[in-house]
């Protein structure tokens, strides 16, 4: 009967907090198309404030029902990453008063919450732990990557407003549109049987087409939409993200490293989710140099961290629903 | 005349021309070593690099690697003439080949070069206080304010120094001249994290050429000896000569049956069979002992223990997800399946045959009972489990992980902004004594426009005090 109720209170503060992000991100499109913006804001910052907090007692909640630490499917890992992307948006955004990046980051915050509920049962389901997941490490190993990969996404998103404002609205295009192909290859190999070699295909073919032609585009700008004061804003907020971002992915690549080197006694194995991690650890390095040493412009700086996004997908998700295998398989379907 | 000319006394004497030449030898030497230099220091080399390593770690991650699943698993996603071919490749063990190799050292390289040619020549900044600047020249910073206070020089001064103090600056004021830094050490992340990488590659070197590793799968009552080790062509010492022997191990399950966690019960024997130590593992709680560390890598069971009419017959065991299965093959295309779950479990027994299109349950039996199969006795005498035990020793381990630390610190380093700021005070040229001309202006690398805010701020609050 308790249990019950837990499950109930659980799913309860999870639904409020989704129902919040939506709510959130149609207010935000309100404010910028209708009239009392200021109100119409104040009211969807609240919306994804509340659902902040109710995504944290819901996932404190689901804790105590799990009567271990939450994180340990990709059901959770999906409601963590909702949570760091709500959160990352009123601690690293807001503070900059930027609106735009508002209903971009409750949109994602939604889709999270969508994908995690339409996920089959067995990804659902608190289940008993396997012997390698026994350990303190995964609450110091885990959270650090998901908070991380939140960071890398707004990172992302703000690159594409950033485009927005600068002009470059052929890229802007071509770069949400491989966003959202990589986004249903993803949905397609978690929720239907299509043959995983077709949607790699379908993420790699056009994650590549899709970024080169963007790059392509570049040079093409809407003069009369450019507003190059928010743009730098909006690469400040980019830039800031992957500063938090980074070090976090290095905390969790390399505790990563002492976990498995506690249990199998091996720092590092070659594991394909590790592999990815440092594929994308590699690109916000890449970010870092480029940007320190003034390599490249601001906008083909946001179309490096547009890259991060995708790869970033890639290790969070592609990895389940694409058909790699290896070591982290906790939440594979197929 | 050319070259050089012997005197009588032995002197050598070189002519203009061969100066000349050789001047032209060590400058063309020279130009070389510039160009070198700089190619192999360059940051673009270095993108270039970085996309090449992740272009192959990507392949790495979509293809099976031999090391890791054998040949087979590259059959098994890819079928034999795709695997057969990523095999030729070398795509299926990409991490050994030649080019990965290669690449890993051109980064090296490229990280040394970079790291003495751009990294460490900064950390003298580090020491060097920061200039005294005029109103003229602050007012060419990326950032500047320029406005009348009616606060006392002072006043004026010691309000600005404690805004900045309270930011978290740290002040310098020389008469009417101010300069304030925060964020210092976040200058360091570069030499940090190089140096951090430098030590992970000494560590990783070390580790692969003086370490050994193997696994082992082991019954009770066995020993597990580490003289077939993998280990390094150029590894120095000697292998342990002492054992390990398993004294009992077993799995620990939830109440809904699935594994919870897998014990082993060790002694390390010394090579006269002497116990040395005892200590039970478990995944994620392994032995030490001498250097080197044995752990806890897989559980199953390895043989089914029966009786056909009292003739004991032992069965090899098969890992079925959560299951376990023996086979015997029996004439005319039939086989006998024996499944059991753990080792305390019944034993069912299975017959299956071509035509059947599933296996029909014969018989149920449990630990130590006896059934009948068509006239043949079965006894159900128990299971024999084996632990999976992985050991290694690695020299190079307190390198790497002090290694860790450099990196983690280095970039966590990166997050902090470096902000310099300089104000100068002036009496007002609108010719009113007792206002203050206030310049204050300063420059950032990170986080610009809150930067750019933050200044904004402190000119507002000077105005209003």
């Amino acid at each position: 009967m308790t249990e019950l109720t837990i499950s109930q209170v659980q799913m309860t503060f999870t639904n409020v907090s989704g129902i919040s992000a939506l709510l959130a991100f149609w207010a935000f499109v309100l404010g910028a198309i209708g009239k009392w913006k200021t109100k119409v804001y104040r009211v969807a910052e609240i919306l994804i404030l509340l659902g902040f907090v109710c995504l944290t007692a819901a996932i404190i909640t689901r804790g105590i029902e799990a009567n271990r630490f939450p994180l340990a499917n990709l059901y959770e890992s999906t409601l963590w990453f909702a949570w760091a992307i709500m959160g990352g948006y009123l601690l690293l955004v807001r503070r900059l008063g930027q609106n735009q990046l508002g209903w971009l980051a409750a949109l994602f915050a939604t889709m999270f919450f969508l994908y995690g509920s339409w996920l089959p049962g067995n990804q659902q389901v608190i289940t008993p732990l396997v012997p390698a997941l026994v350990s303190y490490w995964r609450q110091i190993h885990v959270p650090p990557l998901i908070i991380s990969y939140a960071l890398f996404c707004l990172s992302g998103l703000s690159s594409l407003v950033e485009l927005w404002y600068a002009g470059h609205i052929r890229s802007l295009i071509l770069a949400a549109v491989t966003i959202v192909l990589a986004g249903t290859a993803i949905c397609l190999g978690t929720y239907t049987s299509i043959d995983t070699v077709w949607l790699q295909l379908l993420f790699v073919g056009s994650s590549i087409a899709g970024m080169f032609l963007a790059w392509r585009n570049l040079s093409h700008i809407a003069t009369a939409k450019a507003d190059q004061a928010k743009a730098n804003v909006y690469d400040e907020i980019s830039s800031k993200a992957i500063s938090v971002g980074l070090p976090l992915l290095t905390f969790g690549i390399i505790t990563g490293g002492l976990w498995a080197n506690h249990a199998w006694g091996t720092y590092w194995s070659w594991d394909p989710k590790e592999s990815m991690a440092l594929v994308t650890w590699i690109s916000y390095a890449a970010y870092i140099h480029l940007r320190v040493h003034h390599e490249l412009s601001a906008e083909r700086l946001s179309l490096v961290s547009i890259i991060g996004l995708i790869l970033t997908l890639l290790t969070y998700l592609g990895f389940n629903s694409l058909g790699f295998g290896g070591l982290h398989s906790y939440g594979r379907f197929k | 005349m050319n070259g050089t000319q012997q005197l009588h006394n032995g002197e050598v004497v070189t002519s203009n021309k061969a100066i000349a030449e050789n001047k032209s030898f060590f400058y063309f030497i020279d130009k070389i070593n510039t160009w070198l230099v700089n190619s192999l220091s360059s940051v673009k080399l270095t993108i270039v690099l970085l996309s090449l390593l992740a272009v192959m770690v990507l392949l790495g991650a979509w293809c099976p690697q031999i090391p890791q699943g054998g040949p087979g698993k590259v059959v098994e996603q890819f079928g034999p003439q795709t695997a057969d071919y990523l095999i030729k490749m070398g795509i299926a063990d990409i991490f050994h080949s030649l080019a990965f190799l290669l690449l890993i050292s051109f980064i090296t390289v490229n990280i040394i070069f970079g790291s003495f040619r751009h990294v460490f020549p900064k950390l003298k900044l580090l020491k060097s206080p920061m200039p005294w600047l005029r109103a003229e020249q602050i007012n060419k910073m990326p950032v500047h304010y320029q406005f009348e206070s009616s606060l006392s020089p002072a006043d004026c001064e010691n309000n600005l120094a404690r805004t900045l103090k309270r930011l978290g600056y740290s002040v310098c004021i020389n008469g009417s001249q101010l300069t304030a830094e925060s964020g210092k050490f976040g200058r360091l992340a570069p030499t940090v994290t190089h140096i951090g990488l430098l030590t992970l590659l000494a560590g990783v070197i070390l580790s692969s050429w003086t370490g050994f590793s193997g696994f082992k799968g082991v019954c009770p009552g066995e020993t597990l000896s580490f003289l077939d080790a993998e280990h390094s062509q150029l590894w120095l010492g000697k292998l342990p000569n002492w054992t390990v022997r398993v004294n009992e191990t077993h799995r620990e399950d939830y109440p809904s049956g699935e594994a919870k966690q897998w014990y082993s019960n060790l002694s390390v024997l010394d090579r006269n069979g002497k116990v040395q130590k005892t200590q039970t593992i478990s995944v994620n709680e392994p032995l030490s002992y001498n250097g080197v560390d044995v752990y806890q890598s897989s559980w199953g069971l390895k043989t089914l223990k029966i009786r056909f009419n009292n003739d004991a017959k032992q069965l090899s065991l098969q890992s079925m997800g959560k299951l376990f299965a023996a086979f015997l093959p029996l004439p005319q295309n039939a086989v006998i399946i024996f499944s059991i779950r753990d080792a305390q479990a019944p034993l069912r027994i299975f017959a299956k045959r071509e035509d059947w299109s599933s296996p029909k349950l014969l018989s149920q039996v449990p630990l130590g009972g006896q059934t009948d199969l068509g006239g043949v006795s079965l006894i159900y005498e128990g299971t024999v489990a084996q632990t999976g035990l992985q050991y290694k020793c690695d020299p190079g381990l307190p390198i790497v992980y002090l290694a860790f630390i450099f990196i983690i610190g280095g970039i966590s380093l990166a997050a902090v902004p470096h902000r310099q700021v300089w104000a100068q005070l002036k009496e007002s040229p609108s010719g009113n004594n007792n206002n203050q001309l206030v310049t204050i202006g300063g420059t950032t690398k990170k986080g610009k426009i809150s930067f750019a805010r933050q200044i904004e701020n402190i000119m507002e609050k000077l105005k209003n005090d």
